[in-house]
């Protein structure tokens, strides 16, 4: 029985999906901070789960934000729960919008950055009540400054990738 | 339509919307699990979880961080280009004076040995120190911690303290079969008993979070200058006695911080120091039974008598 083809084109974006975010999270916390330096490493699998839902809107349901969540606490060593209540919260109210016809950076990048704003607002929050103390904003401020300023980059090349899959779709459909 | 049945997910104008009941149910999940696993009251299930995640992942970390370990020496390395000439002289300068320095240090050591063998003075037990290559670092607002690639198999225990070439990094806390997770002194859970080295003045040493944790509970008026070498006093029975830690100084608002000896090279390598905290006297020993006694007077003390030096029963 052979499989139809919407399905056998969804397991190789489920594959990238699951390998993007699985290797958004290892370089996440990979030893990079430089002695004597502040550590300006991007959150990189708030980019991948906000890419992956700007274009596969489905594969970023509230149980895979969550397990996201619960993935990045527990390889950083922080109290688990913390970076899943931030991201959800952020989803939710931020609600990505899918990028049919959606080839620009500019629009990309700006609903990016209150995503990205809600999700660190919130982890500040809920960090802080877990710990029992006001958590420093300073290193959470240079992470979400270090996410918000790669993420035009990575936008970019989203966006491009996007376009030429466009063109190469309608020539192919001409 | 199946895609947006699956993931709860509705599709409308003004962007993608996630089921209320889902999205609720997960954030309730989150929370509970951010209760359950707070730091000072973390419940068992949920930390053998943590050791068991850690053990899993550290292989794939380990070769992740590879990549990434030249570049964490880019720093100190970029720090010294600009002063390499001044410190080739200084380091040539300080050999030949260690030189003699290393030859009072034989001797100072030779004589120790017969002083505590005179004295049978009991030493702290250390057994030899694990290597082990830092394989996740990431730290944040919320936590500084290492994750490591030595644990129970290679005789990495909770509590044994954590050591840079320059000075004390932390502590272990979590320990799983090949890796364990060890807590930075920068944390706002470290607590550590030290003291300064020229004066003995006792203190505690808080993490906050920031990169220079504060002393505090020291006394009221603290033998302390700025430039004290702090190190650890083994009052705690958690560390031992006499572990480099930094340099105190005050900050802006007057309080003492102590910035960090281990923060003058990149934590990729450290050695966890196997210690042996001296342990607490448990329950008195129940005295033998003596001979003659029975019943409900077997092994009660003597009781005292309100005169001194007499004890009732002995006539």
């Amino acid at each position: 029985m052979r499989a139809s083809p919407d399905r056998s084109a969804l397991w190789p974006s489920v594959a990238g999906f699951m390998m993007s975010l699985l290797l958004a999270l290892v370089l996440y916390t990979a030893p990079s901070s430089v002695a004597g330096l502040p550590d300006l490493t991007p959150s990189l699998p708030l980019i991948a789960l906000y890419i992956w839902a700007v274009r596969r809107p489905w594969f970023v349901s509230p149980p895979v934000i969550l397990l996201a969540g619960l993935l990045q606490d527990l390889i950083s060593g922080g109290v688990m729960g913390v970076w899943a209540v931030a991201y959800l919260a952020a989803f939710a109210i931020a609600r990505p919008r899918s990028d049919e016809g959606v080839a620009d950076v500019l629009p990309l990048t700006v609903r990016f950055i209150v995503l990205a704003l809600l999700a660190f607002g919130a982890a500040w929050a809920v960090g802080s009540a877990a710990i029992g103390a006001p958590a420093g904003v300073w290193p959470l401020i240079t992470e979400a400054l270090m996410t918000i300023l790669l993420f035009p980059v990575l936008g970019w090349l989203f966006a491009r990738r996007k376009e030429r899959a466009a063109m190469f779709n309608s020539g192919r459909g001409g | 339509m199946l895609a947006q049945r699956w993931t709860g997910r509705r599709q409308n104008d003004d962007g993608v919307r996630f089921a209320p009941a889902l999205t609720i149910a997960c954030i309730v999940i989150a929370l509970v699990l951010t209760f359950l696993d707070r730091p000072d009251a973390r419940i068992a299930p949920l930390a053998s979880l943590r050791a068991g995640f850690n053990d899993l992942s550290a292989p794939v970390l380990a070769l992740a961080a590879r990549p990434f370990r030249g570049l964490a020496n880019t720093g100190p390395w970029w720090r010294n280009q600009l002063a390499l000439a001044e410190e080739n002289r200084q380091l040539r300068l300080q050999i030949s004076e260690l030189r003699a320095w290393r030859d009072v240090a034989l001797a100072v050591q030779e004589r120790n040995a017969r002083y505590r063998e005179a004295l049978n003075l009991q030493g702290l037990e250390t057994g030899e120190r694990i290597t082990a290559w830092t394989v996740a670092d990431r730290s944040n607002a919320f936590v500084r911690s290492r994750l490591v690639g030595a644990g129970a198999e290679a005789g990495v225990r909770a509590g044994f303290p954590a050591v840079n070439v320059y000075g004390l990094v932390g502590r272990i806390v979590d320990v799983g079969q090949s890796s364990s997770r060890i807590l930075l002194l920068t944390d706002l859970n470290s607590r550590v008993a030290v003291m300064a080295d020229r004066s003995n003045a006792r203190a505690l040493l808080l993490g906050d979070n920031t990169g220079q944790p504060r002393l505090e509970y020291l006394s009221r008026e603290p033998d302390l200058v700025d430039g004290d070498r702090i190190v650890t006093s083994g009052d705690d029975n958690i560390l031992p006695r006499g572990l480099p830690v930094g340099q105190a100084f005050r900050d802006g608002q007057g309080r003492w911080r102590v910035a960090l000896y281990s923060d003058a090279a990149p934590l990729d390598l450290v050695w966890i120091w196997p210690f042996e905290t001296v342990e607490f006297p448990g329950d008195e020993p129940e005295p033998d039974e003596p001979a003659g006694l029975t019943g409900d007077m077997a092994g009660a003390p003597p009781a005292i008598s309100a005169e001194p030096g007499l004890v009732e029963g002995d006539g």
